[in-house]
Order: C-alpha cells, then structure tokens, then sequence
C-alpha cells in the first residue's frame, strides 16, 4: 500500500438543493490501495456525495481533487472519468438496446477503428471472466434481454475494465442489491484483490456486513455530513447503526395522542408477496407510516391498496399523492386550479360538462386551506415552487372524497415549513376519521405516524406500534441481521 | 379538325360506310381501366358508364375482360404501383385517368415495353407512347360563339361567364371565345365575371355587374354550371333573358326545358360527357383490333340543341349531369377524324 | 433460451417471413410475377419507398418521428426534375443545402427539447410549399443518369432486389457494426449514459438528422428516376408507410431498437400488399383497411412472441 499521497481529496464540500442541505461540509481522503465503506440511512447524502465525486453534481462550495490535480471547476462525468474516476449507479446505465460488448465501446472510446468489435469483447469478456468466473453472459448478447442481476455484472465488469483510461477510483452504489449472494462475494473479493493491486474503490452498501468485511476504512454519514470515520476494525454492526441514527430522542409529544386501533374497525389489510411476510393493518382513523430503506417493496404495496388489488382489503375509495412528481403527479401544461379540480371533476358534473365555475371556486377554497402561495390557481401548476406544487397534489387528494389515502414518498425535496405544515393537515384530517398509508423515507416523518410497518426486501419485518417506535429499532429491523 | 369537335352525337348515318368487321379478333383481350379518383358526381357516373358500356362488351364477346381499379388514395405513387400491378395481371391494354400528367410516365413507359396499350383520357399522361384523349376546350369556347354568331346574325354584346381564376382550363374556354368572337367579327363582349362553375356564385356575380352594363345584351357565353345562375340573375333584375349557353347540368337543362315550353326559348349546351370513360374504352379496343389510330385524339363534346333537350333531360339524374355512352362506332368516327 | 424457436429468433424472423408468405401468395395469385421482369416491376417502386424508411428509421432510432419525410421526398423530387436537370450545380447545392436544413432540425428539437413530432409536422407543410414553389405544375425530367440507374436490367438478378440488398447492407454495416454507429443507437437506448461517458447529444442528433435528410435525398432521386417527372405531391403517403415500414421491419418508437434489414424488409413488404390487394381485385374503398389489417396481424404476431418471451 502506497499511502504517500491520498487519490481522492474532498474538501468542505457543500451542496443544497432548495431548502435541503444534503452536504453539510463534507471533507474525506481516499488513499491508493484502500476501500471506503460509506453507510448511512436514506438521504444521509452518500449518494449525492457520490454524484458530486463522479462529476455528476457540481457542489456549491468545497474543492475535489483528483490525483493531485483540482478539478472542481471543471466537474464533468468525462472529465472524472478522464481522470479514472468510475461510477457503477444505483439505476444502471447500460443501453438496453446495446449488445455487451457494444456497451462497452460506449464507455471507452478508445475501441474503434476495424476490429474493434474483437477487442470490445475481449475487453468485457475477460473483465467479467476475472470478477464473476462462471458468469453464463456471452458479450453479443443484448443486454436488454439479461436478468437484471447479469446486467449488474455488465455494469461493474465495464467500470474496472481498463483501456486507455486508467480505473483509479471505482465508486460501488449498493453493487450488490441485485445481485445473489454468490455473485456477492465474487464481486467482494474482487474489490479486495483490485485494491492489494494498488486501486481504490468507495463502496456504498446497507448490508452492514459486507462493508464490515470488505472496507479498509469506513465513514458514517448522517444529515449530510460524515459523523465518523475510523478503520473498519473499530466498528461492529451495533456501532455502526448506533453511529447512523441518534438514539436517545424518543420522549416526544406522541405519547398525548389516543391508541385508535383498539376501537376503531379495520379499513385496509394488505400482505406483501415476499415469503415470510408480516401482514399490515390499518384502521379507520389511523395514520400508517411504511418505513424501511427505500425500494424495499412499500411503493407496490401502495399501488396493490390504490388498485384494490387482490391481496389488498380495502374498504373505501382511495386517493394517491404521488412522490415522483413530475411523472406521476402534476399535469405540467395544466393550470393549478386544473390540477386540483381534476381528483374531484365527478362532483362538478352538470351532465355531461364540467361547471369549471365551481370547479374554480373548489380550488381556491383549497389554496387557502392548504396555503399554496400563488397569487391566482389559474396560473400554471410550473409557475409554483416543488414544495407548493406538492401542496396542490395534496390538496387534490384531500379535496377528493377518498376515504382513505396513500402517499408514495410525498415529502421528497419539500422545505422544512411546508412539511410541518402537511403533518398537521394530515393529523386533522386522520382525526376525521380519513385514514392515511404514508410511505416515508424520513425518521422524522415516521413520528407522525400511529403504527409502523418496517420493510426489507420486499417484505414486512417489523410491526411497530407508537410506543415501540425507535429510529434504533427501525433501523435494525431495516438491516438484515444476518449481514 | 372541326368535324369531330362538332360531331356531337354522331349520327349513324355518317358511319354507314364504315367497316365494323375487326382485321383481328380481339375476344380474347383483356382491358383494365386505372382510375385515380372516384370522390364526385362526374367521376361516378364515368365509372357507372364504363361498368355498362364494357359489361356488355364483355357479354357480347368483344372482350374477354374490362376490369376498373381505382386508387385509395389519389396519390400518384399510388396509381403508378397500380400500373405496373396491371402490368403483371397480364392486361392487352389499360386505359388511364392519370393523377398527374407527369408523374406516372415511368409506369406507363413499363407499360408501354411491356407491350400493353396505354390510353389515357381526361387526366391524361404525356409519355409519348401512350394514347392520349384530350378535350379541346378552346374549341368548346370557340363553338359557343359560332353558334351565337349562326342565331344572332346581326351579333350585339355578350356577357361572359368565366370559371375560377387562374385554372387552365377556364383561360382555355375563355381564350376559345374571344377567338370566335374575333373571327366573326359582330359580336362584342361588354362584361366578364368569374362564376366558378358554380350555380350560386354565377348569379351574385351576374348580378353584381348588370346595371352597369347596356340594355341590349344578346347573349351570354359560359363555362358550364352557371347558365342556371345567369338566368335567375337576369331574371331578377327584370331584364329580358338573351341567349344563355348552356352546361350539362341537371338544373340547368331543366330550367331551358320550362323556358322552351313556356315561350319557345332556344339555346344549345356543351359539355364533356362522363362517358368518355368509354370512348376511351373503345379506342382501346380498336387498337388492340390493329387499327391505326394517331396517338393524339380529340374528345367530342356533349352538345345538346333544342330537338333533342328532352331526351337528354330524361336521361339526366336529378341533381347529376348530363351523359352519353359512346360506342365503338363513335370511336371509329373520331379516329377516322383525327387521322 | 438460444435454441432456433427461441420468442427472440422468431421475434427477428418475422419481417422476412411475413415477406415470404406475401411473396408466395403473390405468386400464386399471379404467377407472372415469378420472372425477371415481373419481379422487376413488382419492386421497382419499392425502392424509394426502402429509402425513405431508411430515413425514418434513423429518426426513430434516437426517439423521434419524422412527419415530414413524405413532403421532403416529395421537394426533393421536384429539386431533382428541375434544377438538378438544368442546374446541375445548384441542384446539387440545394439538395446538400437540404440535408443541412434536416441536421440544423435536429439540433434545434434536442437544444430546446421539442417534441419532434410537432416540429416535423411543421415542416411537412414547409416541404410542401417549397415544392410547389419550385414546381408549380407537375413536370421537369429526371436527369438521364439517374433514370439510367433506376432502369437498369442487370443480368440475371432484378435491379430492384440488388438495390434493396445493397441498401440494406450498406446501412447495417454502418449503423448496427461500425464503433461509430453503436455509439448513435445507444444515444436511443440510454442517452443519459452515453452523455456520461462524454459523448456529445446534440452532436448524435445532428447527425442522426443528417442521415435522414441524406436518405431522403436519395428516396427523391429515386423516385424521379422511376416516374421520370415529379409533382408536389408526388411522396405524400411515405410519411406514413415510412413510419409503419420501419415498425413493421421489427423497429421500436423508442429505445433505439431498430434494423436497417429489417426496415427495408418492411418497407418491400408494404410496397408488396398494395400489389397482393389489388391481385385480390379487392375493392379499393377496402384496400386502406386491409393494409392495415395486414400490418395489425404482423404487429399482433409480434406482440405475441413478445408477450411469450415475457412470460420466460
């Protein structure tokens, strides 16, 4: 190991999006020869730290360095790549249409020129013989055929596949969610041998245990900053989520608000298809919070309980506030009062014409309840701020005559005093008896919720009343405890 | 030149020295019609004449064959693919209502040394191997001026009834009668205004420009589809009716045969009758028979005079337009005419 | 999952089957067809038609659609009988001038993120006008060495099956086996990736563009070639048989999956149901719906296989 001079220097790196500071001054050193563990609960800010590393965010303030050269001003995902920094994405960025080993001419320019077909697949074959040895892919196949766990394999064999440019830096972004756990430790030993040779690799994982094993060093995140760093020695799984969530915050106003669930009648049952499964409940009246890493199956249960799909009970007409706002949620060419009007348009039937009068006034009516801050709701929805125009999506489920309501993530990139001011809208509305399935990603979030449902992989894990509800035992349950 | 652009209905007796025996027997020939376009009255009635005409061709043995194929479309790719289909569907001869003048050259070229006889009529193609049966429309204007000239021997003012601006046909019929009128030399055309060979716009535009014109107007020369029109402006304005030349409307034809019963009007109509569709059908076949036939032939206008309105009125559909069905006599006469 | 019936083998077999049983119906239907020369006059018109949907498809392939290429081909017939004859120079300098025009579309519907559909509909009108301005009236004559070209009786092999074979090939070689042509149809599969990896978009439409002006160029020419003269309206119906050619040849409206084999496959298979139809002596106000039954069943069969494939 060569510990001279480090590859990677990330100095007081800041970056806000709105009102969300997702780094908060983040300074870390990677060293030739090393392998970084990067843990942290959801939006801690590794991956918005990593993003800012690949080039793909340009941070607000703070210097990046390369190899000893400043690249801050010039942050690229070329110019990172030029300089031998490699991303393997959480959301894989292979062509589908593209055979193997044409994508891998993509990322190497260098293969060109007659024969390059030759070369791209003795380049990609042979990587992915050395990491995953049996791996079954032949390079001419396309990879939008391949399982995803195979593509995966395709996207971290490219990443250290080495032409002209050098792979110095190779950052992992959960590289072994989809992957089973054979693969797993193909890919883990191989990032062990890669670094002995002198590389050094930034791997981010939930699965406590591989980080355990596999780092060299291992830095905390929470609140976009890097709570702790230490050699990888120094920490067990408990340290770890100890270090990730704060522990002692529980006595909170909760504990004043009335158990429904033993009185009130059941208005939705639901069991994820994952084996071993707990079942959820929710009664009438109650706010449900989904919890767990994201992507761990909350989002289909949503859908399952909005379609009233079979293996969902559902008692009771059902609204959605969708998370991903732009392709699910608001009606871009549409006017605010369109937008809202639209979850309710049966109410302003006058045969077959809509009344757009009343339908106007019911918006507006829900501009000042709700607070949206726009001088006329016959503006476009775009002229408003995100965290307004999730206020308009709320305000079209909430104006809707949907008994109960689920909410995909909702709070994503929404300011800080416009999610005090939904949580209470939601309370006020539970207390009338609307009851709400709220998946969040934010601890904070679950506080506001009656019961807790934990979920992993797929599955439900834990099933925690109020009064159990810790961040600690949340984020346990969110780890598997074999890992 | 002029004895077949008057011809008219050809008389039997004019054909009575003719051979009708065929040098060659053609009951074995196939004859394909490609159409373009079949989206208006006139190309309805073309296709209704051709489908009688041939059928009983057909029955009686001249043919073995006379199929008509229109295209969907109106689009000359279109009609060209269709060429060539009819091409390989083994027809002696097709006969053609073209799209475009230009654009189906090459497939009729294939056709052409492919060995099939290609004649086109109304929308005709200019390849010089193909037959062509066009309408002589400067002979049309300039026959309306002759008879007006014969009626009215001492001649007077006309008003003319033009049809939509800047088509080649209108500039034709127009350029058609003040050629006659510079030939016979008694007639002067004091008024001109575009009728679109509508019956409605006719009338406005007609009365739009009669107070500004002279008491003593003798005639009116037309396009067709306005005679009706002129008359009610005429009539409107209180002004006595001249000599309005008829098109081959249903409306127009029935308006002369009230005027002709009521006070002995007289007038004539021209026009072009949708049965050219067989015309061209049979010019076909006599070629196929190995008649000489010059490549160029002139339509022979639909004329209508006072003796035989009543039988042309019967056999013209309310709201249609007035037809004939030639026979292989009419073609032999035109193209003993042309050559 | 490789094996001769495997839904991914068929799904790429049924363009040249589906070819093969229309081609067998048309022979029996009408067996002159089955010569030198009917095969000739069968095809010829197809030509154009390959070309053009060559075109389109290099539209397709980086997620757009082109509505305009039937009003494109259609100017650049009209340039081809009029200038290129008497002006060699400047037709050729306005046909150049027109591949620039279509590369500069290009460029503008990825720069301000268009959507391609309405800028291409906008343009279709634009060719249209243009066309009729440069020929009023149908006319002008192909000039010679092009009606050479398209009339060529090569021994033995019909003209138009070479020209479609060397077509097909020519694109193949450049879009789906060269480096460079990879590079274009993963910008359709994941353009995020390829900005990624430092490949420029704007400069991946451009070209893509630009390709399908040059082959529009080529469909015109070609065009003219066969008819001898041209007419404004003269390609009108190649938008919409270019779009269902390149569908129908197993291409994709988005993703970047798309085949140069396979679209001049689909395009001779479209050229040929209007021949088998009017073998048919079906009636004409029926023939438009049973095109497009014929292209309904095909894309149902591929739906089908997909549906199978999924099911794996």
């Amino acid at each position: 190991m060569t510990k001279d001079a480090p590859v990677v220097v990330l100095n007081g790196v800041e970056k806000s999006f709105g009102a969300v500071q997702a780094l908060r001054g983040v300074s870390l050193e990677l060293w030739a020869g090393e392998c970084l563990g990067l843990v942290g609960h959801n939006g801690a800010g590794k991956s918005t730290l990593m993003n800012v590393l690949s080039g793909n965010l340009v941070p607000d303030t703070g210097r990046i360095e390369v190899a000893g050269s400043d690249i801050t001003d010039r942050l690229t995902p070329q110019n990172a790549t030029r300089h031998g920094v490699r991303c393997v994405y959480q959301e894989l960025s292979l062509c589908p249409n593209l055979s193997v080993a044409e994508n891998a001419r993509i990322t190497h320019p260098s293969i060109s020129g007659p024969g390059w077909r030759r070369r791209a697949r003795a380049l990609i074959g042979g990587m992915l013989d050395t990491v995953f040895p049996g791996h079954g892919i032949s390079a001419d196949d396309i990879v939008g055929d391949l399982s995803i766990a195979k593509r995966q394999m395709v996207e971290i064999a490219r990443s250290f596949a080495v032409t002209t440019t050098e792979a110095r830096v190779v950052i992992l972004d959960e590289p072994t969610s989809s992957l089973d756990a054979v693969a797993a430790t193909k890919l883990l030993s191989h990032v062990r041998r890669y670094v002995e040779a002198g590389g050094s690799c930034v791997l981010i994982s939930h699965l406590l245990g591989e980080i355990l094993e596999t780092s060299d060093r291992i830095a905390v995140m929470r609140d976009g900053g890097v709570v702790e760093l230490d050699d990888a020695e120094h920490f067990n799984r408990d340290s770890l989520v100890a270090a990730m969530g704060s522990v002692a915050e529980d006595a909170r106003d909760s504990a004043d608000r009335p158990v429904i669930r033993d009185s009130a009648p059941i208005v939705v049952e639901a069991r994820p298809k994952a084996p071993d499964s707990l079942a959820l409940a929710a009664h009438q009246g109650e706010v449900v919070g989904l919890a767990g890493l994201s992507g761990q199956g909350q989002t289909e249960l949503i859908v399952d309980v909005f379609d009233h799909a079979s293996g969902a009970q559902v008692e009771g007409s059902v609204a959605l506030v969708a998370g991903d706002r732009q392709t699910d949620g608001v009606f871009p060419l549409w006017s605010i009062a369109d937008n809202i009007s639209v979850g309710s348009l049966q109410r302003f039937l006058r045969g077959i014409l809509i009344d757009q009068t009343q339908a106007r006034d019911f918006a507006d009516e829900w501009r000042q309840r709700i607070g949206i801050r726009t001088p006329d709701v016959d503006d476009p929805i775009l002229s408003l701020s995100g965290g307004n125009q999730q206020k308009a999506l709320f305000a079209r489920a909430l104006g809707s005559s949907a008994e109960i309501i689920v909410m995909d993530d909702p709070m994503r990139g929404v300011d800080v005093g416009t999610k005090q001011e939904v949580y209470g809208m939601i309370r006020d509305e539970a207390a009338q008896g609307r009851t709400f399935l709220w998946y969040t990603t934010e601890m904070d979030e679950l506080r506001n919720c009656d019961h807790v449902y934990v979920f992993r992989e797929g599955g439900i894990v834990a099933d925690l009343p109020r009064a159990e509800m810790t961040e600690e035992r949340v984020l346990h349950a969110s780890f598997r405890a074999d890992a | 030149m002029k004895t077949i652009t008057t011809l008219g209905m050809v008389t039997a007796v004019a054909l009575s020295g003719m051979t009708v025996s065929a040098i060659a027997d053609t009951s074995d020939k196939r004859i394909a019609l490609s159409n373009n376009y079949a989206g208006n009255s006139w190309r309805q009635a073309m296709l209704g004449s051709w489908e009688k005409v041939t059928g009983e061709a057909v029955e009686n043995g001249t043919v073995a064959a006379a199929d008509a194929f229109t295209t969907a479309e109106n689009q000359v790719t279109e009609q060209a693919a269709q060429i060539q289909n009819l091409i390989l569907q083994g027809y002696d001869a097709i006969v053609v209502n073209a799209a475009s003048p230009e654009g189906l050259n090459g497939a009729v070229k294939e056709a052409c040394d492919a060995g099939v006889v290609v004649v086109s009529f109304d929308g005709i193609v200019t390849e010089p191997c193909a037959w062509r049966i066009a309408v002589d429309f400067k002979q049309m204007g300039k026959d309306e001026v002759l008879y007006l000239s014969d009626k009215l021997s001492e001649g007077g003012n006309l008003l003319e009834i033009r049809g939509l601006a800047g088509v080649f046909v209108d500039d034709e019929i127009s350029a058609g009668i003040h050629e006659g009128v510079a030939e016979t030399g008694k007639f002067e055309i004091v008024g001109s205004v575009h009728g679109n060979w509508a019956q409605d716009v006719s009338q406005k535009a007609v009365a739009g420009i009669l107070p500004s014109l002279p008491d003593d107007i003798v005639g009116v020369v037309t396009q067709g589809g306005d005679g009706y029109g002129a008359a009610q402006a005429f009539k409107a304005a209180g002004r006595d009716i001249p000599v309005i030349v008829m098109g081959n409307r249903h409306d127009e034809l029935s308006w002369w045969k009230e005027q002709k019963d009521a006070s002995g009007y007289e007038t004539m109509s021209v026009s072009i009758a949708p049965g050219v569709s067989t015309l061209a059908f049979w010019v076909a076949q006599q070629i196929l028979d190995g008649a000489d036939v010059p490549k160029d032939l002139t339509v022979p206008f639909l004329r209508i005079d006072q003796d035989n309105l009543e039988d042309n009125l019967a056999n013209t559909e309310e709201g249609g337009v007035a037809n004939v069905e030639y026979t292989l006599e009419d073609a032999q006469a035109v193209i003993s005419g042309a050559s | 999952m490789n094996g001769l019936f495997s839904p991914r083998m068929l799904r790429s077999l049924l363009p040249p089957l589906s070819l093969a049983v229309l081609l067998i119906a048309i022979f029996y239907l009408q067996p002159r067809t089955m010569s030198y020369f009917g095969l000739n006059l069968l095809l010829n018109l197809a030509i154009p038609i390959a070309l053009a949907t060559i075109a389109q498809m290099f539209v397709l392939c980086v997620n757009e659609l082109d509505l305009s290429i039937g009003g494109f081909v259609s100017l650049v017939a009209c340039i081809t009988a009029t200038w290129l004859y008497d002006t060699p120079l400047l037709g050729i300098a306005a046909l150049i001038g027109l591949v620039a025009v279509y590369a500069a579309l290009g460029a503008l519907i990825h720069l301000r993120n268009l959507p391609s559909i309405v800028v291409t509909l906008g343009m279709s009108f634009v060719w249209l006008g243009l066309a009729v301005l440069v020929l009023p009236t149908p006319g002008g004559k192909a000039p010679e060495y092009i009606r050479t070209l398209m009339t060529l009786k090569p021994p033995g092999i019909p003209f138009p099956i070479i020209a479609s074979v060397v077509i097909a090939i020519v694109v193949h070689i450049l879009l789906m086996r060269s480096a460079w042509g990879t590079v274009l149809r993963g910008a359709g599969g994941n353009p995020r990736s390829l900005e990624r990896a430092g490949w420029s978009l704007l400069r991946i439409k451009m070209i893509m563009f630009a390709l399908a002006g040059f082959f529009g160029v080529l469909s015109g020419m070609a065009l003219v070639g066969l008819t001898t003269s041209a007419d404004a309206n003269i390609a009108l119906r190649y938008t919409l048989l270019s779009i269902a050619g390149v569908i129908l040849g197993g291409g994709e409206f988005v993703g970047g999956r798309v085949s140069p084999i396979g679209a001049v496959i689909g395009a001779v298979t479209l050229a040929l149901a209007g021949s088998f139809l009017s073998f048919l002596r079906l009636n004409p106000d029926w023939q438009i719906g049973a095109q497009g039954a014929i292209l309904i069943i095909v894309l149902a069969l591929r739906i089908l296989i997909s549906r199978t494939e999924a099911k794996r």
